[in-house]
Formats: C-alpha cells, sequence, structure tokens
C-alpha cells in the first residue's frame, strides 16, 4: 500500500506506520520544496517538522476528490515554509544567486513540469509576458515577497504587483 | 471586492507573495468565507505543478525522530502554556508555534502579556490555585485571557477582532480524558464572560475553545464551526 491517498485515509484513523510510510516517500521531496523557500536546512527541517505532524492532524480532512495526495502535502509544506519565512521577515536575500538555477523559460519548464496538470500550467505560462512568467514561478518556488521579486527583476514595487496579478488571472484564463 | 479581486486575492496567498499580515488575514478567513475558500482550493490544484520546481534534498537523520516526539508531547496530557493540541476529530484553527523564530517572538510578547494577565488578575479575590491560559489567534497574538478559580471560568478579551454580524462565538472545554467538549456558552460582545460549570470543574489540561457559530450557537453538542482560538489551563504560579 504505497498509494498516498490510502496511506493517508490509515493516518487518520492513527495508524503510525502509515505515517512512516509517507514520510519515507515524501520526505525528501518537501525538504526540498521547503529549502527552495527558506534556504537554511535547520529553518526547512522545522518546516517540514510541523508539516508533518500537520498532515498527521489533517489526514481526515484530505479528500481524494478534490486533489491529489502529494499535492495536497506539497501545500501543507509550502505553507508551513511560507509561514516560517515570513516569522523571520523574509531575511533571505533576492539576490542570492542560488535563485538563479530555478529555470523559468518555456523549454526548461517543459522538462521539470510533468503529467498532464503540468503540461498544462507549462503551455500556459508560456504565453505570459517573460518576466510576468519570472516573477510567478520564482515566487512560488522560492516564496518571495512582491518586494523581492520586484528587486530580482529589477522592477518597481507597484509594478511588480500589478503584473503578478495581471498574470495570474491570464494564467486562470488560459487554464479554464 | 469583485469576483476578479477575490481571484486575484486568492492567487496572491497561495503564490505566497502577501506580507504576514495579509496572509493572516487570508488564512482567517477562509474558514467563513466559501467564495474565498473555493478560490484558495482552485489556485492551488493550479499551481501544484509548480512544487515540481524545486528539487529533492535529503532532510537530517533526525528528522523523523523530531516528527515523532513532537507527535508524542503533543498527545501527552502536559500542564504547557499554548499547547494548542486537539483530538484529531475536533477541527482545529491555531497553529501550533514550533519554530524557534515564533517561540522567541512569543518570548518577547509575553512580558507585555504579563503585566496585563497581573492587572486582569488582581481584580479577583484570592481564592484556591488559579488556572489560566492565553487563547492565541490564527496569526498568533494573543486574542483572549482565561482564568479559572473555585469553579468558575472568566475570559477577557484582548487584541479582539471583529465578529460577522450573523455569527456568534461559543465558548466550549473538553476536560483531559473527556471525548466530547462542554459548551460553556456564547460570549457576550462586550469580550467579558464568567460561568461556573455545572457538570464540569476546570483542571489543569483543560482546553478552553472558541467556535465560529451560527446564531444561537452550535446547533449539535460539538462546535460546528471552525475552531478559533484554544488553550489549555494550567496552574499559575506565585499568582
Amino acid at each position: 500500500m504505497n498509494d498516498p491517498a490510502a496511506l493517508l485515509a490509515a493516518v487518520a484513523a492513527g495508524d503510525r506506520a502509515a505515517l512512516r510510510a509517507l514520510y519515507d516517500t515524501e520526505a525528501s521531496r518537501l525538504f526540498g520544496i521547503a529549502m527552495a523557500i527558506l534556504r537554511d536546512r535547520d529553518a526547512a527541517a522545522d518546516a517540514v517538522q510541523d508539516c508533518f505532524v500537520k498532515i498527521a492532524r489533517r489526514a481526515g480532512q484530505f479528500d481524494p476528490a478534490r486533489g491529489e495526495a502529494r499535492s495536497w502535502m506539497g501545500g501543507i509544506a509550502r505553507y508551513a515554509a511560507l509561514d516560517l519565512a515570513r516569522a523571520r521577515g523574509r531575511e533571505i536575500p533576492s539576490d542570492d544567486p542560488a535563485l538563479g538555477d530555478t529555470p523559468v523559460e518555456p523549454e526548461a519548464l517543459d522538462r521539470v513540469l510533468a503529467g498532464e496538470s503540468g503540461a498544462r500550467l507549462r503551455a500556459c505560462l508560456a504565453l505570459l509576458d517573460p518576466k510576468n512568467r519570472e516573477g510567478i514561478v520564482l515566487a512560488f518556488v522560492h516564496g518571495l515577497s512582491h518586494a523581492q521579486v520586484a528587486a530580482r527583476l529589477a522592477l518597481p514595487l507597484g509594478t511588480v504587483k500589478s503584473w503578478i496579478r495581471r498574470g495570474l488571472l491570464d494564467l486562470r484564463e488560459c487554464l479554464t | 471586492m469583485s469576483a476578479d479581486d477575490i481571484d486575484a486575492l486568492a492567487g496572491e496567498y497561495v503564490l505566497g507573495t502577501l506580507e504576514a499580515r495579509e496572509a493572516a488575514e487570508v488564512a482567517a478567513r477562509l474558514a467563513t468565507d466559501p467564495a474565498l475558500a473555493a478560490a484558495v482550493a482552485a489556485w492551488e490544484a493550479r499551481l501544484a505543478p509548480l512544487a515540481g520546481l524545486s528539487p529533492e534534498m535529503a532532510p537530517p537523520e533526525d528528522l523523523w525522530d523530531r516528527v515523532e516526539g513532537a507527535l508524542d508531547a503533543s498527545a501527552r496530557p502536559a500542564l504547557r502554556l499554548i499547547q494548542g493540541s486537539a483530538p484529531a476529530a475536533w477541527p482545529r484553527a491555531v497553529p501550533v508555534a514550533k519554530s524557534r523564530w515564533l517561540l522567541r517572538g512569543w518570548a518577547m510578547g509575553s512580558t507585555a502579556l504579563a503585566a496585563g494577565l497581573a492587572a486582569f488578575l488582581l481584580v479577583k479575590p484570592p481564592e484556591e490555585p488559579r488556572l489560566m491560559t492565553v487563547l492565541l489567534s490564527s496569526s498568533e497574538q494573543p486574542a483572549w485571557l482565561v482564568e479559572a478559580a473555585g469553579g468558575a471560568i472568566s475570559l477577557a478579551s484582548v487584541n479582539r477582532a471583529p465578529v460577522a454580524p450573523d455569527r456568534v462565538l461559543q465558548l466550549w472545554a473538553l476536560p483531559q480524558g473527556a471525548t466530547a467538549p462542554t459548551s460553556l456558552g456564547l460570549l457576550p460582545a462586550d469580550g467579558r464572560f464568567t460561568v461556573t460549570p455545572r457538570t464540569i470543574r476546570p483542571e489543569p489540561g483543560m482546553l478552553i475553545e472558541i467556535s465560529l457559530e451560527p446564531p444561537g450557537g452550535s446547533p449539535g453538542p460539538r462546535p460546528s464551526g471552525p475552531v478559533l482560538f484554544i488553550g489549555r489551563l494550567a496552574a499559575a504560579r506565585g499568582a
């Protein structure tokens, strides 16, 4: 029983071994998500610990009809990391050279966004203005604030806010 | 707010670009705003594939032990202030401050809080050992001071956020070992409330919770709406 949704159902019933099985298959992925946002192993470990405690407590709230189990867990890890990043005042410098590792070009996104939903998303991201696309991808992956995206793209804060908003609404329209 | 405004706010919340205060406001609204909650869920589904862009990394070796330790600690009937744990079947809305950064913030805030608690306690005549807790909002701000003595439980609000006109706040207590909470009544608008429950007696470790409910309170024996505030009574030493 390695299906994450089935494991979550067992976790909801209090099965610690099922939580351990989820940890074994998901911890590296969730730690990677937290590290991309926090860039600090201690902080990322705190976020992933919080994430698994929340997975244990909220497993009963996961509804397979409304999404994939791995996405649900990834979301919990992201929010846990974002909360920590905000609590730290998002001191992560936006000129960190490692931020440049994340692909934002359409052809690079092709290689990493797998699956049907990934294919649709990358097709719609490809239609966005390049700076819009970069702002959205960097904000999601690295947990950058509006101000940090603005610093990285060397654009005024107000411009970045309106571009991200416009980009999100264009993305929504394209994905409908 | 227009439909586009709500959707853009939800998108920015999921994207993570909102500042702490804005994000906390959205998180607090999710429980009571179905349109916003649906918009957030839709954005989570749309953007979820982007999580695949973060390369996997092996976590620290001891992380699983830490997860188990945290789960066991919260399951144990400890007398820790602001423990915030609740039975899995009971909805909970207050995130547990696990990180050292959040705890540091809490430690800095607790001095001012202690002064407030002291003033609060002075108005009460001394009786048997006092129990107290502070209920935190979803943004970790102190929201309610709770004190129990002589079988009575008293609440006073601090930093109180407005409640929607068609909603009320309902107070609940869950003694340790009990499987169902006991309603202690609806909280008045002025934020001060004292009750002496007949069927239960305040004790260390008892969970105190406040849920958001329709007018008249929860139709059932448990909270029907989200639990907005939660805390665990602990003995107040030296009070």
